[in-house]
């Protein structure tokens, strides 16, 4: 490694991983709303004006699936598979070009702060749920799109929270087929479209409390599906409680 | 759980999902990651090579190869790329010896690049014997032969992504007989030598230094005098080969398409994603039309070009000078000031008329031409000015979202980010603006800009502010420049005068404008002229345009006639639009207009003219936004400022460097209305 002593001696430079302004400029006034110290850091790593535009869910509305505004989906779910979930923020513009900028484009320098923002969706779930987690996973991807991004970002994301918080990631779940992009489907099309789209691996199985990861909830179709194959791959005399964790809410 | 991703993403051994892997299956996964990797003893030599479809190569070598032996197991390109460079510096410099131990040779190749990459286990390199049979495959597939040809010429001169070719070749070769794919067309003619194929972020080749002591050191070297192939002495650092970024832009990530930490370029990701594992396909050099180079002209006098384009007196003597470096000796590419020419023309000095000339020069003898600009706008307005100049040649417009994505044309015209699809591209590449964001100090632009040309092309820049370095250059020879000192219309450029009034935060804190801001303003006004009010910052544009409506009747607007535009503005090109029809007849603005706009009476203020965001180019160009027409060639310029800087005077020194220099050559009228 060349040793530049100019860098020494040069003002540090911190650019905002996500809109690559000067993150000294406009930092200092943002609070930043989650208590671990290392996603903490991360999210400081941003300029002012990203931290500030984060449209944070502090106090979801329905307290069932952590939506921001009444919601109808969760009072006219009949039967519910996983227990409750909470998510980071709404999904405004500004955040699906966050997360665009990850998942399509294919940045993973922003991980660590979609992570971090992840963070405080996780903490408080923890709030909420008032139990521990046993284990965590995520919502895979089919073979398909995972060789065509490079890489599943719910499992990405898991694997971080996993680390800060000291939990057990474990892939638990399968997809079994290649379904068009969620986006581009109505909601009976995506309900009906999920049947039978994944399967539980039994051996990674695990008994108690598991974490559910998945970065976007439209109408918690693949999210409750998930929860209803896990839960049916568990023996009967064990159990097993799924809880949501999500990056964003719709 | 370290132990769980280890297991997802292991080394080559574990294969996750074998079948969907498998080469030999079919073609139809959009990226394939994975390729064979083979050497061949030819009767002149031997060779290493990676191929994307084994079927292919399976056709090719029977009847051309004595041997041939393959790496069992499919392995990622990135690595495969390696072991092909390595081998290529060994086998290349030995020509017709005969090597006894090339598999040996080959086997020890891919075993060193595991240890240097540092994954999956050593020993994994099983070499297979592979038969050769059935010569006359790919005599008889004439299908394939053609959509391999088709590639090669259409691929030329370019540099993409494997997804981007597949773009570019849709339609133009599908070949889906006998279940061979696009990829076996790419393949075929990277075999026939027609198109290079190799990993999108590869190690840096390395290049021996050429002058100086570390030459002498290069050459002294033990292994050199020895006779051994010289080894790298620090471990080869990675290159996106698509945009020349380096280590600080790359950025190793888990890959779930190759099973492996592979490196991705982020610096060019806006162009999609460069990486390791990915496949970038590299045309051979666009070929000129027959008897580009023997066709000389005589250089052109300043006086005919005058006539023929209707150029003035100024720019007929530029482009005179320009001429005749284009059709000087060729360059040596590695020097970039031996291919390099600056057009440095005032604001206002009618540049593009000005490379009509030149882009004619090149055309007319077969040659290809490129219009670069950093800027989206100016392209789509070069567009059909350039159509109509050149009617008769095929034109590309390229830029992000342009529905011509992948035209041909002996001309092109495009924003800098769509070089990076080219390489050894055009004769002729003119950059337009080179001072202007984002080509500016952005150095994978200049990479670009500077791959797509020609070995022996030239480049043309054009600038009213070049910046200091090109400026130093220029006045140590080093790089040729012609100076265009005077207007289109023969008058002087205005020179900025200034104006002592508090800063524009002290302005906004009061409810008033300073009295000497309104009394100038206030003459704007009278003289009919539009008004360009420039103020260092986004946030400081609203606040100040209700300052000023407040005090509109003081200057003798109406309050609509005011209004301010920035970068953060969605309304921008609409508000532009109704300035240039004067319903806006003062904005309020930031640099986001200093350049583009034109307005034929117009007078011009830069508010804190000492703010470091300005500096003497751009107060340069702003000052330039005053005075286009030759019906008002006197506008007014302002530098409002509490205190005087170094930007500002060394701007003023520019501009009337560049009037009197005019004046020293004649360009000035003498006679004044």
């Amino acid at each position: 490694m060349p040793l530049t002593l100019g860098k020494w001696f040069a003002p540090s430079k911190s650019v905002c991983p996500i809109c690559g302004r000067d993150a000294a400029r406009t930092a200092g006034s943002g609070v930043i709303p989650v208590r671990h110290p290392q996603p903490r850091q991360a999210l400081a790593s941003l300029c002012g004006l990203c931290l500030r535009a984060i449209p944070w869910i502090a106090y979801p509305v329905c307290l069932v699936c952590g939506r921001a505004e009444s919601c109808e989906d969760c009072v006219r779910r009949k039967i519910r598979s996983y227990t409750i979930s909470r998510c980071a923020v709404r999904y405004t513009e500004m955040m699906k070009d966050w997360l665009a900028l990850y998942k399509y484009r294919g940045n993973e320098g922003v991980e660590t702060v979609l992570a971090a923002i992840l963070a405080f969706a996780y903490e408080r779930l923890c709030e909420a749920a008032n139990s521990e987690f046993h284990a965590v996973t995520s919502v895979p991807l089919a073979p398909e799109r995972l060789r065509e991004r490079g890489f599943n970002q719910a499992e990405r994301l898991a694997i971080r929270l996993a680390e800060w918080y000291g939990l057990s990631y474990r892939p638990m779940l399968h997809r079994l087929r290649h379904t068009e992009k969620q986006s581009l489907k109505s909601r009976l099309g995506r309900v009906v479209d999920m049947r039978g789209n994944f399967a539980a691996d039994h051996s990674a199985l695990f008994p108690g409390n598991i974490l559910l990861l998945d970065d976007v909830y439209t109408t918690g179709s693949t999210l409750d599906e998930c929860a209803r194959v896990l839960k049916q791959a568990a023996e009967a005399n064990e159990s097993l409680r799924v809880y949501g964790l999500l990056w964003a809410r719709s | 759980m370290k132990h769980t991703t280890n297991r997802r993403y292991g080394g080559w051994g574990v294969l996750f999902l074998l079948s969907e892997w498998d080469l030999s299956g079919s073609e139809k996964g959009a990226l394939r990651l994975r390729v064979v990797l083979y050497a061949v003893q030819k009767e002149s030599g031997y060779r290493a090579i990676f191929s994307i479809s084994w079927d292919m190569d399976k056709l090719y070598w029977p009847g051309r190869a004595l041997r041939m032996v393959r790496i069992r197991e499919a392995v990622p390109l990135g690595y495969a790329d390696r072991v092909c460079r390595r081998l290529e510096e060994i086998w290349g410099r030995h020509d017709g010896a005969q090597r006894a131990n090339w598999t040996e040779e080959f086997k020890h190749a891919v075993r060193a690049v595991q240890a240097e990459i540092g994954q999956g286990e050593p020993g994994n390199a099983e070499l297979e014997e592979v038969i050769l049979t059935g010569a006359e495959g790919l005599a008889a597939n004439v299908r394939l032969r053609e959509a391999a040809r088709t590639a090669g010429v259409r691929l030329a001169g370019r540099s993409l992504l494997q997804d981007e070719a597949a773009q570019l070749l849709d339609g133009a070769a599908a070949p889906s007989e006998q279940g061979m794919g696009a990829l076996a067309a790419l393949q075929l003619a990277a075999l026939n030598g027609a198109l290079q194929l190799t990993a999108a972020v590869a190690p840096k080749p390395p290049a021996p230094p050429r002058r100086g002591l570390r030459f002498l050191a290069e050459r002294l070297r033990p292994a050199r005098l020895l006779g051994r192939a010289a080894m790298p002495r620090r471990p080869q650092e990675l290159l996106c080969r698509r945009c020349g970024s380096g280590r600080d832009k790359l950025r190793r990530t888990n890959c779930a398409a190759c099973g492996q930490a592979c490196a991705y370029c982020e610096a060019c990701l806006t162009m999609g994603r460069s990486r390791e594992c990915g496949l970038l396909i590299i045309g051979a050099p666009a070929v000129p039309t027959a008897g580009y180079a023997s066709h000389r002209r005589e250089a052109s006098s300043p006086s005919s070009l005058v006539e023929r384009w209707g150029l003035s007196p100024a720019q007929g003597d530029a482009s005179a000078q320009a001429l005749a470096f284009l059709s000087g000796p060729a360059p040596d590419r590695d020097s970039l000031h031996e291919s390099s020419f600056l057009l440095w023309a005032v604001t206002g000095a009618g540049k593009t008329e000005m490379i009509f000339p030149l882009l004619e020069h090149v055309l007319a003898r077969g040659g290809r031409a490129l219009v670069a600009t950093p800027r989206r706008d100016v392209v789509l307005e070069l567009a059909p000015r350039l159509a109509k100049a050149f009617p008769d040649y095929e034109r590309a417009v390229l830029y992000g979202g342009s529905t011509d994505r992948w035209g041909d044309g002996a001309l092109t015209i495009a924003t800098t980010h769509q070089l990076l699809r080219f390489q050894e591209a055009f004769d002729l590449v003119l950059i337009d603006e080179l001072d202007a964001f984002p080509y500016h100090n952005d150095p994978m632009l200049h990479y670009a800009a500077d791959k797509c040309r020609k070995r022996n092309g030239f480049t043309v820049l054009l600038s009213a502010t070049p910046p200091a370095h090109l400026q130093r250059a220029v006045s140590r020879k080093r790089l040729a420049c012609a100076r265009v000192p005077a207007r289109f219309h023969g008058y002087p450029l205005p020179v900025p005068r200034s104006l002592v009034i508090p800063p524009v935060y002290r302005i906004l804190g009061g409810k008033t404008l300073p009295e000497k801001l309104v009394k100038v303003l206030r003459h704007s006004v009278r003289r009919g002229a539009q008004i360009f009010l420039f103020v260092p910052y986004v946030k400081q544009v609203d606040p100040f345009v209700h300052l000023l409506r407040n005090c509109a009747s003081q200057l003798g607007l109406e309050p609509d006639a005011i209004a301010g535009t920035s970068s953060q503005d969605a309304e921008r090109s609409g508000k532009v639009v109704s300035f240039r029809e004067q319903t806006i007849k003062l904005l309020v603005t930031t640099t986001i207009l200093e350049r583009g706009v034109t307005i034929p009476k117009s007078d011009v203020f830069i508010l804190d003219a000492n703010n470091p965001l300005f500096d003497s180019a751009s107060l340069v160009q702003m000052a330039g936004r005053a005075g286009r027409s030759a019906a008002d060639p006197f506008g007014l310029v302002f530098y409002a400022a509490p205190v005087w800087t170094e930007s500002q005077r060394r701007a003023i020194k520019q501009i009337r460097n560049m009037n009197s220099l005019a004046k020293r050559k004649g360009f000035l009228r003498t006679t004044i209305r």
